[in-house]
């Protein structure tokens, strides 16, 4: 049984479909590869499957259950959550203090919550930066302590959007390291990305998004080789 | 090898002194009105205690949740008439109308809240000034109940007894004093006990950022609402007080939106969020206050020879510094949030930390 289940899921803003008639399923342990262009609607169908907004049309089923109308908090405890395209650290909270917001979502010992959190930022390699304040971290940081928050609320499913947008190619690829250990632990992903190269790298499956429409699905390979995606997309990049 | 994780501002040699220094201002709080028998002295320390009080309830979810409430007087009168009404009505001692005064906060605070917290930011804060103002002419037009306009005026206050003993008879200041102490000292340990536990992080976070809150699991209606009721359940008890200190509350005095900017202040200048932030909002607010209302300052810029006292200035001062409160308070205001955003105290610590740094 597939893990996440999205059903001509739709949304409109006004007249406009951000997300139109959507359609795609996730098995258990992947990393499904989530592209197309700017403004193709890709940051609306998190919103959607994490609770941001309700879908105009369609359903969302995680593990079996129907997601539809779940506020986040629920979602995040139900073992979906996400990271924001624009990161959100809480500014004044040490770098500990925000994984530890995380953790809280499982536990209600502050102890606890404070270890899970370490362990996290280790993960992410953060540790020098415990007692800091999230809000003077660089951008590289302030992305990893986002994937380190989210890890520490144990998500079955991890939907990171572009956490490689804005990092030197350093960063980068010690975040596509990050995202691989995270898969080896057998956290499912959904992955959006920009860099073309990394995308192809850690993907399972990539879904293709133009206009708020699914343009393809496939394996990487397969969406190289599909020439509607080099028309409409990749060519134009 | 796992290194010890480090706990935010946890630096032990430092918050040892800080144990001595605490121990020794509770010492000398308790020693107090043995040593000092002012009536008046008394009274201005009574004040600063219930600055304290407000200003620490407020700081629960105006400092620590980040939802600036300007209606806390809501809270405050329902205490004050909680307790009061049932005391000349029903002949109901305070220390027990105290928990009337704080089931009608709470109530109070979870309509509130339900209407309220649907709203952000600047939308907020308007929607908790105009909750508070319908519960002030409430009780304006409600005589039976309230009295109206004129007012409870407390006829007779029973002894405290406990096991047929007289513990006091309230014809001094001191009971007060210690009444006020105990109370701004559970005030700030419950702020110490929410900022140490699960509560605090919540609270902090839907501050900093309620989505990112939000999509972390955080019930944000949930802990709203509950940071609601510890800020309703203190002021009360701020309110409670006032009421058997005073003796005489009416809506323009426990239930004013005046009342109200007071107690925003009191935390905002100190330091929200923290705290100590608001003992230190009451040391600067409450002083100020009754310089003003005294004539203390016109009288002193008048002896000190800077205004003449039959000068148009002189007499103009004399006669309207007094009633000047909220546009001084306002200056102040300006002038913290320009030079301090954090308060007194974050900006005396900066201070001390550059100095060290
Ligand atoms: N809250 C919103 N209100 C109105 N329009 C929105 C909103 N969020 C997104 N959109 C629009 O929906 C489209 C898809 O946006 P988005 O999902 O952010 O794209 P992507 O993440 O793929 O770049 C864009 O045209 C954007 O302007
Ligand atoms: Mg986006």
């Amino acid at each position: 049984m597939a893990l996440l289940e999205i059903k001509n899921v739709s949304k409109f803003f006004g007249g406009l479909a951000a997300n139109s008639d959507v359609s795609f399923s996730m098995d258990e342990g992947m990393i499904m590869g989530l592209i197309g262009p700017n403004g193709a609607g890709k940051t609306t169908l998190f919103n959607c499957i994490t609770g941001y907004y309700p879908p105009s049309r369609g359903e969302i089923v995680f593990a079996g259950r129907r997601m539809n109308g779940l506020q986040p908090d629920r979602v995040c405890k139900l073992g979906m959550a996400r990271t924001w395209q624009k990161v959100r650290p809480l500014a004044k909270l040490s770098v500990l203090d925000n994984v530890m917001v995380g953790a809280l979502c499982r536990t209600n010992s502050l102890s606890q919550a404070q270890e899970l959190a370490m362990e996290q930022i280790r993960v992410v390699k953060l540790d020098h930066k415990t007692a800091f304040p999230a809000g003077g971290l660089t951008i590289g940081e302030r992305k990893k302590l986002e994937v380190a928050r989210v890890l520490a609320t144990q998500p079955k499913l991890l939907l990171l959007d572009e956490v490689m947008g804005g990092l030197n190619p350093a960063e980068s690829e010690e975040i596509i390291r990050l995202i691989l250990a995270i898969k080896q632990k057998g956290v499912t992903q959904m992955v959006i990305e920009h860099d073309m190269k990394a995308i192809m790298r850690i993907s399972d499956r990539i879904v293709v998004l133009n206009s708020g429409e699914k343009l393809a699905e496939g394996t990487p390979e397969e969406i190289v080789a599909n020439p509607e995606v080099v028309t409409a997309y990749l060519g134009s990049d | 090898m796992r290194r010890p994780p480090q706990i935010p501002g946890g630096e032990s040699g430092r918050s040892r002194v800080g144990l001595v220094a605490m121990l020794l201002v509770l010492a000398g709080l308790y020693a107090f009105p043995s040593f000092v028998q002012s009536p008046y002295a008394l009274h201005i320390m009574i004040l600063l205690f219930l600055g304290t009080i407000m200003g620490e309830s407020w700081n629960i979810i105006g400092g620590y949740t980040g939802q600036y409430s300007v209606g806390h007087a809501a809270y405050f009168g329902a205490g004050a008439y909680g307790t009061m009404i049932l005391l000349q009505k029903w002949e109901i001692a305070p220390w027990k109308g105290v928990f009337a005064g704080i089931a009608a906060a709470l109530v109070l605070s979870l309509v509130i809240g339900s209407i309220c917290f649907r709203l952000r930011g600047p939308y907020f804060v308007l929607a908790s000034i105009a909750v508070a103002e319908i519960v002030r002419l409430t009780a304006l037009n409600l005589p039976n109940v309230t009295n109206g306009a004129e007012g409870i005026l407390m006829s007779d206050l029973p002894p405290l007894s406990i096991g047929g003993r007289v513990v006091t008879d309230f014809v001094s200041k001191v009971p007060y004093y210690y009444i006020g102490l105990t109370l701004a000292l559970f005030t700030i340990l419950v702020t110490w006990l929410v900022q140490h536990s699960k509560l605090g992080y919540c609270f902090q976070a839907i501050r900093e950022d309620q989505d990112a809150a939000h999509s972390l699991g955080i019930n944000l209606s949930l802990y709203k609402n509950c940071a609601l009721g510890i800020s309703a359940t203190l002021t009360s008890l701020a309110g409670s007080f006032y009421a058997i200190y005073i003796k005489f509350i009416d809506p323009t005095t426990v239930l004013a939106l005046d009342l109200s900017v007071q107690i925003v202040l009191i935390a905002i200048i100190g330091g929200i969020g923290t705290i100590f932030g608001p003992v230190v909002g009451s040391l600067v607010l409450v002083p100020l206050a009754e310089a003003l209302r005294s004539n203390i300052v016109a009288q002193w810029l008048i002896n000190s020879g800077l205004v003449r006292e039959d000068s148009g200035l002189g007499v103009f001062l004399k006669e309207n510094l007094a009633h000047a409160h909220v546009l001084i308070y306002g200056i102040l205001v300006v002038v913290v949030i320009l030079f301090m955003p954090e308060g007194v105290l974050g900006y005396v610590r900066k201070l001390s930390a550059r100095k060290k740094g």
